[in-house]
């Protein structure tokens, strides 16, 4: 009964755009309500899917779940404060695509057939698109182009790549679904020189989507131009649901033993978009442009611990937790101070402290999370990358990520200090309503709980997921 | 004798090539319908033992690739009338020297590969030409429709390789990935009438001033 999980928001978005839009607000919470609920639910009872061919329950895609399952819970609270603040022209329309969006992003946690993984991570595409041009403005519509048209073309690479795996294992004469599971376990039989090129396509495609550089030109805009909610939405789990279709494809080259392959391109493409976030967060004028590259760093820091493997790819897992807790509060609290200045310029902001002082301590403490402060989780995930690095003497890679770390620190520092503490004689154009705050705090808390102390199953859960890439203490 | 398979591949070859030079939309859309019918209609050939079901589904595979697809853009350009030709960034004449280059090197590297299953000569090089077109008209036109045009030929050529090594998921999963390129189609179709209302061109100059 795995499949309700997405059955259920698919629903509840179409009702959307039938109802009225005050109905739109509570039936958005009331399905992130369920949702977090089932997939609790999930998570203890760990049931067999109906359609067992397509779909599987598996560590990794459980991890991103319960993510999504919070991280949209606590939006969809915030969203009815900011729908309420912000006058949406059509705000039926974006209820409901917020609802089939998670519908689609629960799909690619569950799916297990490399084909029904791509049907769902364009379909995320697809309901993602029409939220980004919410605003309906000459900037909002070139950033949704940009969006649909990159995407669409990386992800069908990343088809030709899914294609060249299966011919792999028409060669191989493997006999079975074309799916994650059943390719790990008979990896050592696929032809290797088709696997590596399917690998490669792929990661190029879900690359694309999941904002590696030099990939990443669309994620800027879009996130930085959709409505907070559904840029907190993209950045805290969208491409997280991207990375997961490189991660399976990962495991299964590690399978096969063609780890050092895959490794390196992933180290590669992960130090790329490190130093390609360093070089545009120092001279960057737009907060949340600012976040939007802070992804692209976080990002690449996760590949890069994949690709290193062992106990970096531990540190990647925890990474990409954090991250998503972290920087979907950022972008709610992004909406807050874009709702109080009225403008997205770092130097029109200023004095969050003083106008308004709930929203500063939820920007800062998501600054001081997401830049890897001690006792955060980033932190803890970064350093695990570095100590992983060093052990398997990737001396260069590493080394061009600590300076690429420090550079995005200064920077990123720089800017949130001048929007906190800079003189100003403005006033909030909104009052910080309770809905509008607690979500953030409550992703920063969680954040926070984890880096102290991680619920054993957890912590089973993301040992089994880095499993074969030698991952673990 | 001629398998009729290698007449309809010839055919979707010179096509291609047709799309390297040509400035006129609604030729390009004929020329798509044309692609998406040959590219689907493969499969009833080279097919082991068709069922009913795998016909229907052949069927359908070529309404919505030959006729909604094409169709959809086709009314957008209807819709919107387009007046001024957008200069492409590489000249037509360069373009078609570039595209009888490409089909030698696609015919030539498709005989390195070891294709398991080898059936006709031709089936493996149209599909990387068609690929590689649409790769290449997204690169090098601004005109947005156009770039819409070689993203659907792109997608023609990827099917086109799926049925080359008989790659066969079930229908439903086929069914799934084309109702996703229709929906993506008619995406992009719904935006680029936003583009055009929004800034009465469809010159994507006009769509560079986000930066950095």
């Amino acid at each position: 009964m795995v499949e309700i999980l997405f059955v259920i928001p698919f629903l509840t978005g179409i009702m959307a755009f039938f109802l009225n839009p005050s109905a739109g607000r509570p039936l958005l919470v009331i399905t992130g309500a369920l949702h977090l609920f089932l997939s609790v639910l999930l998570w203890m009872n760990r049931p067999e899917p109906i359609f067992s061919d397509y779909f599987a329950v598996t560590p990794e895609g459980l991890l991103s779940l319960l993510v999504i399952s919070l991280l949209f819970f606590l939006i969809s609270i915030y969203t009815t404060g900011y729908l309420a603040a912000a006058k949406i022209r059509s705000e039926k329309i974006f209820t409901g695509f917020m609802l089939l969006f998670l519908s689609t992003m629960t799909m690619v946690t569950l799916s297990d057939h490399i084909m029904v993984m791509w049907i769902a991570i364009e379909a995320t595409t697809l309901a993602s698109a029409p939220l980004i041009y919410t605003h309906r403005s000459k900037a909002s519509l070139e950033a949704t182009w940009k969006y649909v048209l990159i995407c669409s073309v990386g992800i069908a690479l990343a088809l030709l790549g899914s294609v060249l795996i299966s011919v792999a294992m028409d060669i191989g004469k493997v006999d079975a679904e074309v799916s994650f599971s059943a390719l790990t376990n008979a990896a050592g039989q696929l032809d290797p020189k088709w696997l590596k090129a399917g690998f490669v396509f792929i990661l190029v495609g879900y690359g694309t989507k999941m904002g590696l550089a030099p990939m990443h030109t669309w994620l800027p805009d879009a996130h930085s131009e959709a409505p907070s909610p559904a840029s907190a939405l993209l950045s805290g789990v969208l491409l997280n649901c991207a990375y997961l279709g490189i991660f399976k494809t990962n495991k299964i080259m590690c399978a096969a033993g063609l780890g050092t392959f895959s490794g390196t391109i992933l180290m590669v493409f992960g130090i790329a978009s490190i130093l390609a976030a360093a070089t545009f967060i120092l001279k960057q004028t737009e907060y949340k442009r600012l976040l939007a590259y802070s992804s692209i760093e976080n990002m690449g820091i996760i590949a890069f611990g994949t690709g290193v493997g062992g106990l970096a790819a531990y540190g990647a897992m925890i990474c990409l937790i954090h991250h998503s807790l972290i920087k979907s509060s950022l972008f709610l609290t992004s909406g807050n101070i874009l709702l109080g200045y009225g403008t997205r310029l770092i130097e029109k902001t200023g004095g969050l402290v003083r106008v308004m002082p709930k929203t500063f301590v939820a920007f800062f403490g998501g600054f001081a999370g997401i830049s890897g402060f001690p006792p955060f989780g980033i932190f803890i995930g970064e350093l695990l990358i570095i100590i992983g690095a060093f052990r398997s003497a990737q001396y260069v890679g590493a080394g061009f990520f600590i300076l690429s770390l420090c550079v995005i620190f200064a920077g990123f520092a720089n800017h949130v200090m001048k929007i906190s503490f800079q003189d100003t004689n403005v006033t909030a154009q909104m009052d910080e309503k309770l809905s509008m705050v607690w979500p953030q705090y409550i992703l920063l808390l969680t954040s926070l709980v984890l880096c102290i102390w991680i619920p054993d199953t957890l912590y089973q859960t993301i040992n089994k997921a880095v499993f074969f890439m030698g991952g673990g203490f | 004798m001629i398998h009729p398979i290698d007449t309809a591949l010839s055919l979707v070859i010179l096509s291609a090539l047709f799309s390297f030079a040509s400035s006129r939309l609604p030729g390009l859309i004929k020329v798509l319908a044309f692609q998406g019918v040959a590219v689907s209609l493969v499969p009833l050939f080279i097919g082991h033992e068709m069922t009913s079901g795998g016909v229907s589904f052949t069927l359908t595979t070529m309404i919505i690739r030959g006729v909604i697809i094409p169709l959809s853009i086709y009314l957008v350009i209807k819709k919107v009338a387009i007046r001024r030709e957008v200069e492409p960034i590489i000249g037509y004449h360069a373009s078609l020297l570039a595209g009888l280059v490409l089909i030698v090197a696609a015919t030539y590297g498709s005989h390195k590969f070891n294709i398991p299953s080898s059936t006709h000569p031709l089936l493996l090089p149209s599909a990387i030409t068609l690929l590689i077109t649409g790769i290449f008209l997204l690169m090098t036109r601004r005109n947005a429709i156009a770039m819409v045009l070689g993203y659907i030929m792109m997608e023609n050529g990827i099917y086109l390789v799926g049925t080359t090594f008989s790659v066969r998921a079930h229908h439903i999963v086929e069914f799934g990935i084309l109702l996703d390129v229709l929906a993506g189609v008619m995406i992009m179709a719904i935006i680029l009438q936003n583009i055009k209302q929004t800034f009465d061109d469809v010159d994507t100059a006009h769509l560079r001033t986000l930066k950095e």
